[in-house]
């Protein structure tokens, strides 16, 4: 293809709202799949404290911890996934309704005489884009709550990580591997910490 | 909702369909959409209808990042290929549309500019995509005057828009042709009244029989695979076409 790859595809992209939903829905699918990665991270942590055995007693109540946290945060992802999805339905009906509402009241605009029964055609596009974006606010909140519960859920992995590193001190012979498995849990966390982050800034309407 | 189904996966380099609608209102012609990803860079074989772009778009999301899309390649210019044309550029206005040379004057009915088109000589074209080079091969007269296929030489996959086509009843929603004699009665008829040309249809059964396929992907209906590839270009030489009852 003779067009260039852009360094930063977005700068080339206008600020529309498709634009906004899909840079959203790109963020989102980047935590759902850090998300299956902190599920691999819970098992092996569980598989260490069992090899530890009773040094890392602490330590396994905690992996057992991370483990049911990895399938609440797998569980609230698979909900943000499918809402993000009819959000992108939504607004690529309100583009839809748009152009067809420009085209319309463009060919009113250029009638030399009044035409019958014009305005209550402009009236229902108009009022199918309200509903529409009616739609789109309804979802926008919705993706809001469920992004806010998302985050006091990893607030809640945040203080697992910070217990575990504390556990994997007493965890004897494995205490290195223990320590390494909670700091990357913790650099896990974070990251989806700065993800949700950048979400907060990202309107949709 | 439309999804996004991968059918063609070598890490870098991908197909996926898009197909079966289930909340698509029953009077519009159902579509299948393909994506071919190449690295960094997408393309999307015959984008849709005007009506079907937020099925289609929405399921484009689930598996890309959009804004890796740098082309749409439209077979011919019937409405339900590619009249949902400015709504694609409404998102990236620097998108190329890939098309017969005959309808680089029609097609910006549906939208877009000079610059958006990418004219294709009669004998066809390469189009190179990400690391990967496709080839656009004539099927003209199959079903309209300018029309294209989109042969993946890598995957072994082609795109045959209208050809292969075959207008399953409801509920019949196999991605891939399960059972060939019971699916080919389903596009009997549509061939049969559609595809214009006897000597256009019987030069294009002699070059994709030459190609290597493992795939034939239609724009509507189900994917033909393996050996039934094969299959359908003999019934399709032995199908009389450009019929209809007067």
């Amino acid at each position: 293809m003779d067009v260039a790859a852009p360094e930063d595809t977005s700068e080339h992209i206008h600020d529309t709202e498709l634009a906004r939903i899909v840079r959203v829905n790109e963020e989102i699918k980047g935590i759902v799949a850090t998300a299956f990665k902190i599920n691999l991270m819970a098992l092996n942590a569980i598989f260490l404290a069992k090899r530890a055995g009773h040094a890392a007693r602490g330590f396994g109540v905690l992996s057992n911890e991370l483990r049911r946290f990895a399938q609440d945060l797998t569980r609230e992802m698979t909900q943000l996934r499918e809402m993000t999805a009819n959000t992108v339905s939504t607004v690529t009906g309100v583009v839809q309704q748009k152009r067809l509402n420009g085209i319309l009241d463009e060919a009113v605009k250029r009638c030399p005489e009044p035409v019958s029964g014009e305005a209550r055609v402009q009236q229902r596009g108009h009022e199918q884009l309200a509903d529409k974006q009616g739609c789109l606010s309804a979802l926008d909140k919705r993706l809001r709550r469920s992004l806010d519960d998302t985050a006091q859920l990893v607030e809640l992995g945040g203080v697992l990580a910070r217990s575990a590193k504390i556990e994997a001190a007493y965890g004897g012979n494995f205490s290195a591997s223990l320590m390494q498995v909670s700091s990357d849990f913790g650099d896990v966390i974070c990251l989806i910490q700065e993800s949700l982050e950048r979400l907060r800034h990202l309107r949709l309407t | 909702m439309k999804h996004a189904r991968c059918i063609f996966d070598e890490g870098e380099h991908q197909w996926f369909a898009i197909v079966r609608d289930p909340d698509k209102p029953g009077y519009i012609i159902d579509t299948n959409e393909y994506i071919i990803r190449s690295g960094a860079e997408l393309l999307l074989c015959d984008p849709g209808g005007i009506e079907v772009f937020p099925a289609v778009f929405s399921a484009l999301c689930q598996v890309c990042d959009p804004q890796a899309l740098k082309a749409v390649f439209a077979s011919h210019q019937d409405p339900d290929i590619v009249s949902s044309l400015a709504l694609w550029l409404e998102f990236n206005p620097d998108l190329k549309c890939y098309t017969s040379r005959l309808w680089t004057s029609f097609l910006p009915h549906f939208g877009g500019c000079a610059e958006t088109f990418k004219s294709i000589p009669d004998e066809g074209i390469e189009i190179d995509l990400g690391s990967t080079t496709l080839h656009a091969l004539p099927a003209h007269y199959l079903h309209s005057s300018g029309n294209f296929h989109l042969y993946d030489p890598k995957a072994k996959i082609l795109f045959s828009g209208d050809v292969g086509a075959a207008m399953l009843p409801e509920g019949q929603d196999d991605l891939f042709v399960e059972d060939f004699d019971q699916h080919i009665r389903y596009a009997e008829g549509f061939h049969k009244r559609w595809m214009g040309s006897e000597k256009a249809k019987n030069q294009w059964c002699d070059r994709v029989a030459m190609l290597d396929v493992d795939m034939l992907c239609p724009q509507h209906g189900a994917i033909y695979r393996g050996k039934d590839v094969h299959r359908f270009i003999d019934w399709f030489r032995e199908l009389e076409v450009g019929v209809a009852s007067n």
